[in-house]
């Protein structure tokens, strides 16, 4: 008997070393130190979307292997990223992965915190995307600061010599195009869908210049896509730009049979004047295979001027969360790669990206950015945090959030002139409304 | 009477084989087990769901049959199942087409038949996604379609824009579907009609029948059960009919989103799992009331015509 009370003793006493280990925090992204702990010993398996750049990647895992050579890390790099991250987040198989759409406030029930959101805050850009009650949950891989990429050369020709500053210019510049020259005025890649979803991007700052626009006013707002007075701000414009180059031809000619990768040497060659895409587009389109003049390729910012100023919107492209299933190990020599890709690797500026590290420097494709200002959306209010993705939902808008059939049927309403633009702002408003009834939701 | 009550106590006597029942569950277990954990349990979970408001991470409450009252009053579903008529006209004609090339390969000595077999089947090998990307640059304009209608004749500019002209661009998905599938029911015909006895076709043949009445007389009876099987599947895979749409119509864009990308978005974009569960359930409920209507339509048809024969046999019994 005796005996089997010392065992249990034991095992208790075994235990309560165990749970009090693990009650030992792990040190934050900005507590550690490069450098330190380098015989760190860790297998991470990294889940990303970037396909397309492999060797890029295993590159910087050489180079940290260098500084922590101990630390094994796997890029496993998934084509359907969105949709595949979001079946494996409650897994155990996978250390790092980029942050795919879920709810705030779920957030730390997949991913460890990766530190206090104001001092993060103070060291990197863009730490609120997913951030909820005061801690950061993950860091972006790059920033991105959205406007339209355009052909300098074809421009030129097409006698457009100052960037469009309003819908109206915009649409100038594009039937002078169709006129002037062989290129397609606008390729939409409408039949890639996620390529039209984009155009949701310039809804807010852009065609607001409001920071609040996207997060704190558009799920309490009445009619969000109803004609504003000036009929030349709002997202009411933004999607005009498009139904009225579709309705005017202003288009590429088949647009159900267009190919992502095949527009990109399109667009270096000068055979399309400007597509509707993120700054992160711009590297792609530069070096893209069988292009010959990446010199043409340029970036100008969407043309809505509110009160005299243009406005682009920035914010993260994918941010990196670690596994909160992973062990102490395993979550420690993440941080130290995160730290690495962030603020050594040169990823962000290699990408053409906004740079996440305060300390970054901006690449030269922002050259016209000047005089434009970039704002980041600001966070949701209090409490309202998974507000938008809700009424998203409940609508199935899906605003930045994957709604790409609502922006293609702007195009096919456009071309085929089968329903007004107004009528298809107006049935987008009702789902708006009714969704804002449902979840009781103030409407001011 | 003596001798039964001599085999009857034997058949009493027979034990269960321990040994044997033993064997027949074990083999059993694993695709029992499979079978329950892959498809009853999903489904058991899946007609719970479409009761809830709920995403894939959270569960917003029971809703009754809310979900369900949606989806019939939504103009929008009641359009992407009609879209399934396409499918539907397409698949009588790929059993149709299926049918005559069935009959000819098996009736007529055809040199090289079994390369004609191979060719007509080889779509059906091909993955779903793959013939989506062939087919996309098929329809492409002034690509592979359009070059051989130009080379036969035909002006580009009379030529329609296959997947974005709205009034065609179904019928050239329903196209490849019937593209892929009419092989495999080809080969199912032929293997039906192989098992038919050809001495059959040789007294035919004596009493003067032709071909058309061959045809109508032996091979259509003889390959009911496996043509009923064809008709079932080919209607039920055109009411969920989804590759075609979903690869070559750039994921039901512009106008040919079927129900079943409907349910696919629904879970997908708007992420509302209960809802899409609920149209899942309807969709299925679907497929039941057409399957059983058509077993009960070709029973009834079928009844009639075996009645007429038997009463024919009948009577020439009698006159005999």
């Amino acid at each position: 008997m005796k005996k089997l009370l010392a065992l249990v003793l034991a095992l208790c006493l075994a235990l309560g070393m165990a749970s009090f280990a693990a009650a030992d925090e792990l040190p934050t992204l900005d507590q550690i130190v490069w450098g330190e702990n380098t015989d760190l010993t860790a297998k991470i398996h990294f889940v990303y979307h970037r396909t397309d750049i492999p060797e890029k990647l295993q590159g910087y895992v050489d180079e940290f292997n260098k500084t922590y050579p101990n630390v094994e890390i796997e890029y496993e790099l998934i084509t359907d990223y969105a949709e595949n991250a979001l079946l494996r987040i409650g897994n155990n198989d996978w250390t790092i992965m980029g942050i795919p759409t879920v709810d705030k406030d779920e957030l730390s029930k997949y991913y460890i915190s990766l530190g206090k959101l104001d001092t993060l805050n103070g060291l990197y850009n863009f730490m609120s995307n997913w951030a909820y009650e005061g801690e950061a949950y993950g860091i972006p891989s790059t920033g991105n600061a959205n406007g339209i990429l355009y052909n300098k050369r074809i421009f030129a020709e097409a006698g457009v010599t100052e960037l469009p500053k309003t819908p109206a210019e915009f649409l100038d510049a594009l039937r002078a195009v169709k006129e002037k020259t062989d290129a397609i005025p606008l390729y939409t890649n409408y039949a890639a869908g996620w390529t039209m979803g984009a155009w949701d991007a310039y809804i807010g700052v852009a065609a607001t210049g409001k920071a609040e626009y996207q997060n704190q006013i558009l799920p309490h707002a009445k009619d969000p896509f109803a004609k504003q007075e000036d009929e030349l701000t709002g997202p009411y414009a933004v999607y005009k730009i498009l139904y009225d180059a579709a309705a005017e031809g202003l288009i590429e000619e088949d647009y159900t049979t267009t190919d992502w990768e095949g527009c990109k040497p399109m667009l270096n060659n000068g055979q399309i004047a400007t597509m509707v895409l993120g700054s992160w587009a711009f590297t792609q389109m530069r070096d893209a295979e069988g292009g010959e003049h990446p010199e043409d390729v340029g970036y100008m910012a969407f043309p809505i001027t509110v009160d005299g100023k243009q406005y682009a919107p920035a914010g993260p492209d994918y941010c990196f969360g670690i596994n909160v299933q992973a062990s102490d190990d395993e979550k420690l020599a993440s941080l130290y790669y995160l730290k690495y890709v962030t603020e050594q690797s040169g990823f962000a500026y290699s990408e053409g990206g906004v740079p996440i590290d305060k300390n970054g420097e901006y690449p030269d494709l922002y050259a016209a950015f000047d005089g434009i200002d970039m704002v980041a959306d600001a966070d949701a209010l209090e409490g309202e945090a998974t507000l938008l993705s809700e009424l998203n939902s409940e609508s199935e808008l899906a605003i930045n959030a994957g709604g790409n059939t609502k922006v293609q049927e702007i195009v096919e309403h456009g071309f085929n002139h089968d329903k007004d633009f107004d009528d298809i702002m107006a049935d987008w408003n009702e789902a708006w409304s009714d969704a804002q009834a449902t979840l009781n939701v103030e409407v001011k | 009477m003596s001798v039964m009550s001599k085999v009857q106590p034997d058949l009493r006597r027979k034990r269960i084989n321990w040994q044997k029942v033993a064997v027949i569950v074990l083999f059993a277990i694993v695709p029992l087990f499979l079978l329950i954990l892959f498809t009853y349990v999903p489904f058991v979970k899946m007609i719970q769901f479409s009761f809830y408001n709920m995403s894939y991470t959270k569960n917003k409450g029971f809703v009754g049959f809310d979900n369900y009252l949606k989806v019939f009053s939504k103009s929008e579903y009641v359009g992407a199942m009609l879209l399934s008529l396409y499918y539907m006209a397409g698949a009588v004609v790929q059993l149709a087409l299926a049918l005559f090339f069935a009959s000819v390969l098996s009736l007529e000595n055809i040199r090289g038949g079994g390369v004609y077999k191979a060719i007509m089947f080889f779509p059906f090998l091909v993955n779903g996604i793959a013939i989506g990307y062939i087919f996309k640059y098929f329809y492409t304009r002034g690509f592979v379609l359009d070059s051989v209608l130009q080379a036969i004749g035909f002006k580009l500019d009379s030529l329609p824009y296959w997947l974005r002209d709205q009034s065609v661009n179904n019928w050239s998905l329903v196209f490849t579907s019937v593209w892929k599938y009419c092989g495999q029911n080809m080969v199912l015909f032929i293997g039906a009609i192989a098992s038919i006895d050809p001495t059959l076709y040789e007294a035919a043949t004596i009493d003067g029948a032709n071909r058309w009445q061959q045809f109508k007389a032996i091979i259509l009876p003889g390959i009911k059960t496996v043509f009923m099987l064809n008709l079932i599947l080919s209607i039920t895979g055109s009411l969920s009919a989804f590759e075609p749409a979903y690869v070559v119509g750039s994921m039901g864009a512009n106008g040919t989103a079927t129900f079943f990308i409907k349910i696919h978005q629904m879970a997908h974009v708007s992420q509302k799992v209960g809802q899409a569960c609920a149209m899942a359930m309807v969709l299925m409920g679907l497929i039941l009331i057409f399957t059983v209507a058509q077993r009960l339509f070709f029973r009834y048809v079928m009844k009639d015509s075996e009645n007429t024969f038997n009463a024919k046999a009948n009577k020439a019994k009698a006159l005999w």
